[in-house]
């Protein structure tokens, strides 16, 4: 099934089969491997990428479902991306890292609908991605801190 | 010039008595008044830009050219015989590369890894190999096996009567623990059931495998690269030389993941016999089906004590469910080590049932050990009227009470003190309220080794950039010991931890190194970074000497600078490393063993502040405050990431997380993470973390780990404070809703 896609600034055209999830099209096809798979059930929020700015759960999300999308990765560039990951390294929001992909898409999908959200709001938007090493704190302050830094 | 020497190392407990190359060491000693600027001060992580730009490879993320995904078939029983598989069918798939059944495949470590009687829901049978995802799960459905089920046991207290064990049963006796507690002034038993504990790294387990006629690559996600080697050489009769072992990035293991594991040799056989390079990544699912987990225990305990708290005799015994696999974690250890008590008689009983094989869980044995026995002593307290820290002051120990050795160092009281202080806790029952949520604060003391040792080896070299490369043979699960090895290079060479480049995770680059397991990695590895760093400080300064014409001996490496020590010469490093051109500076270290006959421990104290709502029987963990004695901080901002972290996975054991059997059907009903509950945000508690203790004089570099001691005394802190809080004590963790509300009726 052919797909277009843009994919952080970059056309594609891709023959994806039926059942194909968004999480391996990325990964498999187009080497963005950024993207991780923790649980494949929708449960984690590790594969949180950015679909028309909204953030979906790539490995739940069909890949044919996305044509005429345009999706954004942690391997997007950007300056509200580049403050978070600067938040993130200066209040050491990660340990292993490979839950950060997904955390750092949803603080960007936070920030871009919210600029400046509250505690609870933080809480409330980065709930759904798990982090098995515990870096909440740090993840927590980060989000507030990229959000109040200077564009 | 290098000699052998026997050394002993504790690892989570058991005593391993080594044989290790050292080299002679002429480091200077590492000041415990070290200046700030180097070491100390918050360090980011090296690995930040790989990590949050996406370009991080981890083993999952590996792409060989005409690489092939694997799959693995599991039983769904918890105990049956296979009566037959298509595997044929299977190979007839179009795409299918590879397909291999019970007896097709080496065994791991002397275990079978494809079974034809699966022992336990999720046990491996089979495994393809296909071009495609879809074109592997297609030629699962062909194998059609069929499956013949045994009876199960998954029962405690039926393998018990059974007396069915995994590992030998453990007794420990000091002095005459029956006489003592007759002769007590107070005596109290209690029972406590400690659930399984699931690890749940975010990377599942996963391999990568490239059989070549010149050797085996593996990229594998492990803590320990060198140990997945040996493993694979055992499997397939391989020689180290043919054997590499590749682990650059890994998504956290905390004691899941040692060695090559199953999915390593099952990769690897896929791979020999298609000729292709085969990726295995384990579902959730699967991962916590078959690749280990906390062990559940039920802990009973007699203890005797005067009426002044002092603690004089214990009878306990631990029945440990550790499924198809594991050993006799030191469940009881807490029990053994921590306080001054004369007579002891102790029994751990690790029981075989039809379940998946137990692994280490970050301090195994020791947290579910010290969250039952701290909350025993809690109760001892009560009765004997003492205020609970009291109590642990008054049972302290100058000397290991098992052995007599004394410690390198130990600041426990100090640690309570601290503690207290923070916590607010001599106001403790001012929380304390009959509405609807009431309030409660508790304590538990921690206890582990950690003082790592031999054998450790590392490499430094600089060239003309004056920017130096770190060769370790070790693995950084995600921890920060990465990171915490730059700081202790660039201490030596006068330069900032994020001008070195450290390269680790890859058998064919590095000198040995250790496993990253019982908190030992950065105390074993410094030692060997500073002194490697060393042996280049010391050439570049005799460089130096030559082209400035002053003493090597008058000058020193500092902020990025050749100085001399009257001040009348600063220069960069670079004026004296671009002369080098395209060639190297290097220097080699290796780790000095820890001193013989003294026991080498870390020890803190948390107190954990809990609100329980009576209504709904939710309790969340309001603050923790905690207090560790590890030695010398290298990195205070990852080692409160440590801290919190521990913390973290204390809080799920304490209060959602629970491996459930359904005991009709002997299998596991909430293998994925919807139903199996871990930690998220918003159970994050405000973290009060302090360390206490100066660099351990004993100590190479005076380093302790940090990497398991967070997560021990937290379970048992929430328990003690949930009990401060109801003026009741809850037996089973985790304590749900569900347990809190059949408690307070």
């Amino acid at each position: 099934m052919q797909v277009e896609l843009e994919v952080n600034g970059n056309r594609y055209r891709v023959d994806a089969a039926a059942a194909e999830p968004l999480s391996a099209l990325l990964r498999d096809r187009l080497q963005l491997t950024g993207t991780k798979v923790a649980c494949g059930e929708g449960t984690c929020g590790s594969c949180t990428v950015l679909v028309d700015d909204r953030p979906v759960l790539s490995c739940l999300t069909l890949a044919a479902a996305c044509d005429g999308a345009s999706v954004r990765t942690v391997e997007a560039e950007g300056d509200l991306l580049d403050r978070l990951r600067r938040a993130f390294t200066e209040e050491d929001g990660f340990q292993c890292g490979f839950c950060t992909p997904g955390q750092l898409m949803s603080a960007l999908a936070l920030l871009e609908r919210t600029p400046h959200p509250s505690p609870d709001e933080i809480v409330t938007a980065m709930s759904g991605n798990l982090c098995r090493c515990g870096a909440y704190e740090g993840i927590a302050v980060a989000v507030a801190r990229a959000a109040e830094a200077p564009a | 010039m290098a000699r052998l020497i026997k050394t002993e190392a504790v690892v989570e407990g058991r005593t391993e008595v080594r044989w290790t190359l050292v080299e002679e060491d002429s480091t200077p000693e590492w000041p415990a008044d070290q200046p700030p600027g180097v070491v100390g001060e918050p360090t980011t992580r090296l690995t930040a830009g790989a990590r949050l730009s996406g370009s991080a490879r981890y083993t999952s993320d590996m792409q060989l050219p005409r690489q092939l995904e694997a799959t693995v078939l599991r039983s769904p029983h918890a105990n049956a015989r296979l009566t037959s598989i298509s595997l044929d069918a299977a190979r007839a798939v179009p795409g299918v590369r590879a397909v291999i059944g019970p007896g097709d495949c080496p065994q791991f470590d002397g275990e079978a890894v494809l079974h034809d009687e699966p022992p336990y829901g999720g046990a491996a049978v089979a495994a393809i190999a296909a071009e495609t995802r879809e074109a592997a799960d297609e030629a699962m459905a062909a194998l059609d096996p069929q499956w013949e089920p045994l009876g199960f046991v998954v029962d405690l207290d039926q393998s018990l009567e059974n007396q069915t064990f995994q590992d030998d049963p453990v007794e420990y006796e000091r002095g005459d623990a029956e006489t003592a507690l007759a002769a007590a002034e107070l005596t109290i038993t209690s029972d406590y059931l400690a659930p399984a504990q699931l690890h749940n790294s975010m990377e599942p387990h996963c391999a990568v495998a490239d059989w070549r006629p010149d050797g085996l690559t593996l990229w594998s996600s492990t803590q320990g690269i060198y140990q997945a080697r040996s493993q694979l050489c055992g499997s397939f009769g391989l020689d180290q030389e043919h054997v590499r072992v590749i682990c650059h990035f890994m998504g956290g293991g905390f004691g899941s993941k040692f060695g090559c594991g199953p999915e390593g040799v099952i990769a690897a056989e896929l791979s020999r016999r298609a000729g292709r390079p085969v990726r295995l990544v384990l579902s959730r699912r699967d991962e916590n089906l078959s690749t280990g987990y906390r062990t559940p225990a039920r802990f009973s305990f007699t203890i005797g004590a005067g009426c002044d708290g002092r603690l004089q005799a214990v009878e306990a015994s631990a029945v440990m469910g550790l499924g198809t696999g594991g050993w006799a974690y030191p469940v009881l250890e807490p029990v053994k080590s921590v306080y001054a008590c004369e007579h002891q008689h102790l029994m751990t009983l690790p029981m075989r049932l039809n379940l998946g094989p137990a692994a280490a869980f970050r301090a195994p044995g020791v947290m579910e050990g010290t969250w039952a026995f701290e909350q025993a002593l809690d109760e001892l307290a009560e009765a004997a009227g003492l205020d609970p820290l009291e109590l642990r002051r008054r049972n302290h120990t100058d000397v290991d009470p098992s052995t007599g050795r004394p410690y390198t160092s130990k600041r426990l009281l100090e640690s309570y003190d601290l503690a207290a202080e923070l916590a607010g806790w001599d106001a403790r029952d001012e929380l304390r309220s009959d509405g609807r949520v009431r309030r409660g604060m508790g304590c538990a003391s921690q206890y582990w080794w950690g003082g790592g040792g031999p054998p450790a080896y590392a490499d430094v070299r600089i060239g003309s950039d004056a920017k130096p490369v770190l060769t370790v043979g070790m693995q950084d699960l995600g921890t920060g010991v990465t990171t915490a090895c730059a700081v202790v290079l660039a201490e030596r060479l006068g330069i900032r931890p994020d001008q070195v480049t450290v390269r680790t995770g890859d058998t064919d680059l590095a000198g040995h190194g250790p496993f990253s397991g019982g908190s030992m990695t950065l105390a074993s590895v410094a030692p060997a970074v500073r002194s490697a760093g060393h042996h280049v400080r010391t050439q570049l300064l005799e460089l130096a000497a030559d082209m400035f014409e002053i003493a090597a001996s008058d000058l020193e490496l500092t902020e990025g600078e050749v100085r001399s020590t009257d001040g009348t010469l600063r220069r960069p490093i670079h004026d004296v490393t671009e002369k080098l051109g395209n060639a190297w500076v290097t220097g080699s270290g290796s780790r000095a063993p820890n001193p013989d006959g003294m026991a080498v421990n870390t020890f803190g104290c948390q107190i954990a502040q809990v609100a329980v709502d009576t209504l709904t029987g939710l309790i969340t963990v309001e603050r923790v405050v905690a207090v560790h004695d590890i030695g010398r901080v290298v990195n205070p901002m990852g080692a409160r990431s440590q801290v919190l972290g521990g913390i973290l996975q204390g809080i799920g054991f304490a209060l959602s997380e629970e491996r459930v059997v359904d005991p009709t059907t002997g299998t596991v009903v909430n293998a994925g993470l919807e139903d199996y509950k871990i930690p998220t945000l918003a159970d994050l508690p405000e973290v009060e973390c302090r360390f206490v203790g100066e660099p351990d004089p004993e100590l190479a570099l005076g380093i302790k780990g940090l990497g398991e001691p967070p997560i021990i005394p937290t379970p048992g802190a929430i328990g003690n404070a949930v009990a401060h809080a109801l003026g009741l004590r809850l037996r089973e963790a985790p304590y749900t809703p569900r347990r809190v509300l059949e408690a307070l009726q």
